[in-house]
């Protein structure tokens, strides 16, 4: 190596670790996420998939895996007319373990100064068809972890996500799912129907016709 | 006879209940912030006012970690501290007026004059090894009227740690465990409105306030359902309260609500909340609130861009 990008390498190193001594400490102190992210989207034919995501590493409510776990196992509840529903009533959860904070929380809700912080995540997947049009979230009273609640329409990916942040004792606003009222269905299927009969009919009857021409 | 002892009663029950009603009124644009800034920088923030009235902000700029802004809101000086006071207080003792802060990237607490000169450090050696856990991340402090220092770590375990004068360790209670069971126990301030003074607790995991005296021992809860208690401060019988999922709270003496300022509409925890999305005298993501000496609200905000709302009591 030349003495000039020998002395060029050490440059880089010197200004790469000026930046890296600068940054850290402002890195250091800042706190993350204080919620749960949770990362609703809305899928064709009244599918729901809910993701949601504690972290361990950064957020100070939650110490370590266990009490991440214990987080997720009923974060939130559906309301339905006049009760609440747990999640484990309406699908079972996958769990996967994750550092990937950017695909599970709104950019306005990114962790921002905690760069330097190692973020621990565990998300877990509820995925169920909704039986009504509109579902409504809602956090039973006393439950210590907040609830970012953030919904992606995948049908309309470039509508900016719409979030909400969810206390002990609120109710989202109803989200509307990708809902096909029942006569629709019946009304596609019932057209088909017409179609395959019309046309068994038109076959049937031509090849009638040629039979007896024959 | 009876009747005019009852009007007599009734008109003394309504003075004293208007005597004991509270407003205030947005001072919009208080702050001026540096020259060539258009907000005053990225704030974690924390804000207090000495006796002169001088209102110091807390700002994570590198070596000016605090700004002096004077009665009218107009930019004196930065102080050369530390980026990451996440907490601090102007407390009169001993014959001085000192600044007492909690150095949240320090993992220490540090005493210093008006003029931002360090008189005193407690560092994290002098905290007890069996508490320290992963590491002490300190949110806060206050000093009790015989001088002795209060500091809470509360992005970690929620402990409170009792330091003398001179920075030698006293005693610990809280942390997660019985009796006070705290979860991100924000910040603690010592309450001087009782007699012996209390220490009260923002114990913002549970959305709650609550006393203990000066020993830790539980007296009550202030309040619960808050927007996440993060700072207080006191002036006569009220304490002022930073909720940072978007209120500001009056409370007098009996704990009852008095008044609320700035709500947002929708709960926010966020730094991110861009200048141009601010709504004039609604809050984002209060994370500091003081009195200041004539009993006037000012609040800073956990925003990158650093943002300050006064409100004035209305007379």
């Amino acid at each position: 190596m030349s003495k000039r990008r020998c002395q060029r390498v050490v440059r880089a190193f010197i200004i790469l670790h000026s930046s890296f001594v600068i940054l850290a400490p402002a890195s250091a102190f800042g706190h993350g996420a204080e919620f749960l992210s949770a990362k609703l989207t809305l899928l064709p034919e009244a599918e729901v998939r809910l993701e949601i995501t504690a972290d361990f590493g950064g957020n100070p409510l939650i110490a370590d895996e266990a009490t991440a776990r214990s987080a997720l196992v009923d974060p939130v509840r559906l309301r339905v007319k006049d009760h609440l529903v747990a999640l484990s009533d309406v699908a079972g959860a996958s769990l996967s373990q994750h550092q990937n904070w950017a695909e599970f929380a709104p950019a306005s809700y990114l962790p921002s100064d905690t760069e330097g912080q190692e973020h621990q995540l565990i998300t877990a997947a509820w995925r169920w068809r909704s039986k009504t049009p509109e579902i409504i979230f809602e956090m039973p009273k006393g439950r210590m972890h907040d609830v970012l609640l953030w919904t992606r329409d995948e049908t309309n990916p470039d509508a900016p996500p719409k979030w909400m942040l969810l206390l002990a004792g609120d109710k989202s606003k109803a989200i509307s799912v990708h809902w096909t009222p029942w006569w629709r269905r019946w009304q596609t299927v019932m057209a088909s129907s017409v179609f395959v009969l019309a046309l068994g009919y038109f076959v049937s009857r031509n090849f009638t016709l040629r039979q007896r021409t024959l | 006879m009876n009747n005019r002892i009852l009007s007599l009663l009734s008109v003394m029950a309504l003075a004293g209940s208007a005597a004991a009603e509270v407003a205030y009124e947005l001072v919009p644009n208080f702050i001026t912030p540096p020259p060539g800034r258009e907000t005053i920088g990225n704030g974690h923030g924390e804000i207090a006012v000495d006796s002169a009235g001088k209102i110091y902000v807390s700002v994570q700029d590198k070596d000016a970690g605090i700004q002096v802004y004077g009665t009218d809101g107009k930019f004196i000086k930065a102080l050369p501290l530390p980026p990451s006071l996440h907490g601090f207080v102007i407390r009169k003792d001993n014959g001085g007026e000192f600044i007492f802060a909690a150095v949240l990237g320090e993992q220490k607490v540090i005493k210093c004059d008006l003029e931002g000169k360090v008189l005193m450090t407690i560092p994290t050696s002098e905290f007890p090894a069996d508490k320290i856990g992963k590491g002490l991340k300190l949110t806060n402090c206050d000093v009790a009227p015989n001088g002795d220092i209060y500091v809470v770590d509360g992005y970690g375990q929620s402990h409170i740690f009792v330091f003398s004068r001179e920075g030698k360790f006293k005693a610990v209670f809280g942390g997660p465990g019985e009796p006070l069971k705290l979860a991100n126990a924000h910040k603690i301030f010592i309450d001087r409105r009782f007699e012996p003074a209390r220490v009260m607790i923002c114990d913002r995991g549970h959305k709650r306030m609550l006393h203990t005296d000066l020993a830790g021992n539980f007296i009550g809860e202030i309040a619960t359902e808050m927007r996440n208690p993060s700072s207080a401060s006191f002036h006569g019988d009220l304490m002022c309260v930073a909720e940072i999922a978007g209120n500001v709270s009056v409370w007098d003496k009996d704990n009852k609500r008095v008044a609320d300022l700035g709500t947002s509409p929708k709960p926010t925890n966020t730094p991110k909340i861009e200048p141009k999305d601010w709504q004039q005298g609604i809050v984002t993501s209060p994370h500091g609130i003081t009195f200041d000496n004539d009993g006037n609200i000012l609040e800073t905000e956990w925003n990158q861009w650093g943002r300050v709302l006064r409100w004035n009591v209305k007379k």
